[in-house]
């Protein structure tokens, strides 16, 4: 009885609007106290001590940490310089600049851990150049934001950092390995339609006109941003640092980069970086707080297991429960921010994938995708909300480009269901 | 979440406590790598330190959230328009949102204080430093209040602003 009030509360409070930390403590705090009517405090002692320890979790440093390296890196002009060079690579022609936005955001990927963060960076560059070329403004952001959303796959992602907090057997360097292949493979499945509708359309016509940059010179201006990613992933492989320390060594590497080499970021610059990242995390980590209490009133009441058991009750079998529940968060996804999504249905998904023995590494790569995948798709959609505001469009105006781009990466999560080798093929062979 | 840019030239106290916090942060965290290299001595004690600092910079960069009412919400039922077709946002629910954070937040700080005066009333010591416990807990509770107290004012902003005004966003 409680429990369903806990949950329908939380739904009620969370639709109407109310900031979804708030929703969370609110409903848990109230059916806590309910449920220990004659306790000392209504036993709402455990309110504050489980927001505390939720947050104060060593590991989940990582997340401000990798937080701060998107900002530093997003006003660092590495993308500008990584655009040049992947341009003297790639060449030009109809669909190529698209391929160059989402080749680079893959790169950006390997630095940031964060979707928005990769679509101000490599929008700012990329969506002027593209608009120039004479790809239309809407087509222009959907490819931007769609690219973006490789970020969270591609290590080092804050999505992996969340989950790895929340389950407890699914490591940060295990999720980061086996988010690298699927990543990948999403960027490919993105720079299929890109290329494919520009031809199609004719878009970039103009691009074949303009001016090649020289190759060495251009690997030269994007060696410091392309290094980076080689200092995180192989500095953590190698055992140098780390996921921590690794994200902490990048915030000095991307400081020195934009401050002394490249000089696009000043001593004015450095309080903005610092004052976004921290309240970028805060938003973050208040509700990663709020979820503490939430799931310590889900497992005092006894929620969680019920649930599961009912689940496994319904008859589906494993590999139908799993197609269930991903679609059902391929639309819950479509209305609540990705990282709440973690929040919220890691602590009650969790008792269901031990009954079903899911692999949690695996899991968490395709709950993963999915949130990936709403990073692009409307109404919410919060990558593309970020590129349509710098190409000056509506998010509406996307529909009819970003509806290709999310079959093709929908076919993309079908495939790492179907194998889940893709997935964990390289945390297996990296020993991890 | 990307679109907090607005670049003010003050800093208010919480956002002044949050980048400092972070600031720590990066700083203990390089300077265990270094120390580490260099003298083959590992600091956990830091580690206890870090974890503070973490929870010190959420609340406070909570609190300068709260102030412009940015907390990640659903915004789907608050940005339709009213049945009756006008422009006007629901400025009721937007209300009711700040004004259910501002209460909630205030029933924590007051239960943190409580956890807080039994820290220093048993004489309840950290694991890593011995440290008493209460020197952490007695900087959270007015950075807990403090979100409140800015939802608070988001709450009279809002209820000031006039009905067709756009709800003081």
């Amino acid at each position: 009885m409680i429990a369903a009030v806990l949950l329908a509360a939380f739904f009620a409070l969370m639709l109407a609007g109310v900031p979804i930390a708030s929703a969370l403590l609110l409903s848990a705090l109230a059916c806590i106290a309910w449920a220990n009517a004659d306790a000392q405090w209504f036993g709402l002692m455990a309110g504050p001590q489980n927001f505390y320890s939720a947050i104060a979790k060593y590991p989940l440093l990582a997340l401000p940490m990798f937080v701060l390296v998107g900002s530093i890196f997003d006003r660092s002009g590495v993308a500008q310089r990584m655009v040049t060079f992947a341009i003297a690579c790639v060449g030009r022609g109809p669909g190529l600049l698209p391929t160059v936005a989402i080749l680079v955001a893959m790169v950006l990927g390997g630095i940031s851990g964060s979707g928005p963060a990769n679509a101000a960076a490599v929008g700012g560059v990329m969506i002027a150049a593209m608009s120039r070329a004479g790809y239309p403004a809407p087509f222009s952001a959907t490819v931007v934001g769609a690219a973006a959303a490789t970020d969270i796959l591609i290590p080092p992602s804050i999505a992996f950092v969340v989950y790895s907090v929340l389950v407890p057997g699914a490591s940060v360097p295990a999720l980061f390995a086996a988010g690298l292949v699927p990543g990948v493979l999403a960027g490919i499945a993105l720079i299929v339609p890109a290329i494919w509708l520009s031809r199609r359309h004719g878009f970039g016509a103009r691009e074949r006109d303009l001016p090649r940059p020289p190759f060495w010179a251009s690997l030269r201006g994007a060696a410091w941003g392309l290094a980076a990613p080689f200092l995180i992933l192989g500095g953590m492989r190698v055992g140098w640092f780390t996921p921590t320390e690794a994200a902490a060594v990048a915030v000095g590497y991307g400081l020195f980069v934009g401050i002394v080499v490249h000089r696009s970021i000043g001593l004015r610059d450095l309080l903005a970086i610092f004052r976004e990242a921290a309240e970028i995390s805060a938003v973050i980590m208040v509700i990663l707080g709020a979820a503490g209490v939430f799931s310590y009133a889900l497992n005092t009441l006894g929620v969680a297991d019920p649930i599961a058991d009912w689940v496994r009750a319904a008859g589906l079998g494993s590999q139908g429960t799993l197609a269930l529940v991903l679609l059902a968060l391929l639309v819950v996804s479509m209305f609540i921010d990705g990282v709440s999504i973690f929040l919220i249905f890691v602590p009650l998904l969790y008792p269901v994938a031990k009954a079903f023995q899911w692999d949690l590494v695996w899991f968490g790569v395709l709950l993963t995708l999915v949130v990936a995948k709403a990073q692009f798709t409307p109404p919410l959609a919060v990558n593309l909300m970020v590129s349509c505001r710098m190409a000056g469009v509506g998010v509406e105006s996307t529909i009819p480009w970003v509806l290709w781009f999310i079959t093709s990466f929908l076919l993309m999560i079908a495939a790492v269901f179907f194998y889940p080798e893709l997935a964990l093929w390289l945390p297996r062979h990296l020993g991890y | 979440m990307a679109e907090m840019q607005d670049n003010k030239p003050r800093l208010q106290w919480e956002e002044a406590v949050a980048v400092a916090s972070m600031a720590l942060l990066v700083l203990i965290t390089l300077g265990n790598v270094l120390t580490r290299y260099l003298t083959d001595e590992s600091f956990a004690w830091t580690e206890e330190i870090s974890v503070f600092l973490m929870v010190v910079m959420t609340l406070a960069g909570a609190s300068a959230v709260a102030q412009r009412d940015r907390h990640i919400r659903i915004e789907f039922f608050l940005s339709r328009r009213m049945p009756d077709g006008g422009s006007r946002p629901r400025v009721g629910l937007w209300r009711f949102g700040v004004l259910a954070t501002s209460l909630v937040f205030m029933l924590l700080s007051a239960l943190l204080g409580r956890w807080v005066w039994d820290q220093f009333h048993f004489d309840e010591t950290s694991m890593g430093l011995g440290l008493p416990l209460w020197w952490y807990g007695i900087v959270l509770v007015p950075l807990c209040v403090a979100i409140a107290v800015r939802a608070f004012a988001a709450f009279l902003r809002l209820a000031n602003a006039s009905p067709d005004g756009g709800g003081g966003r």
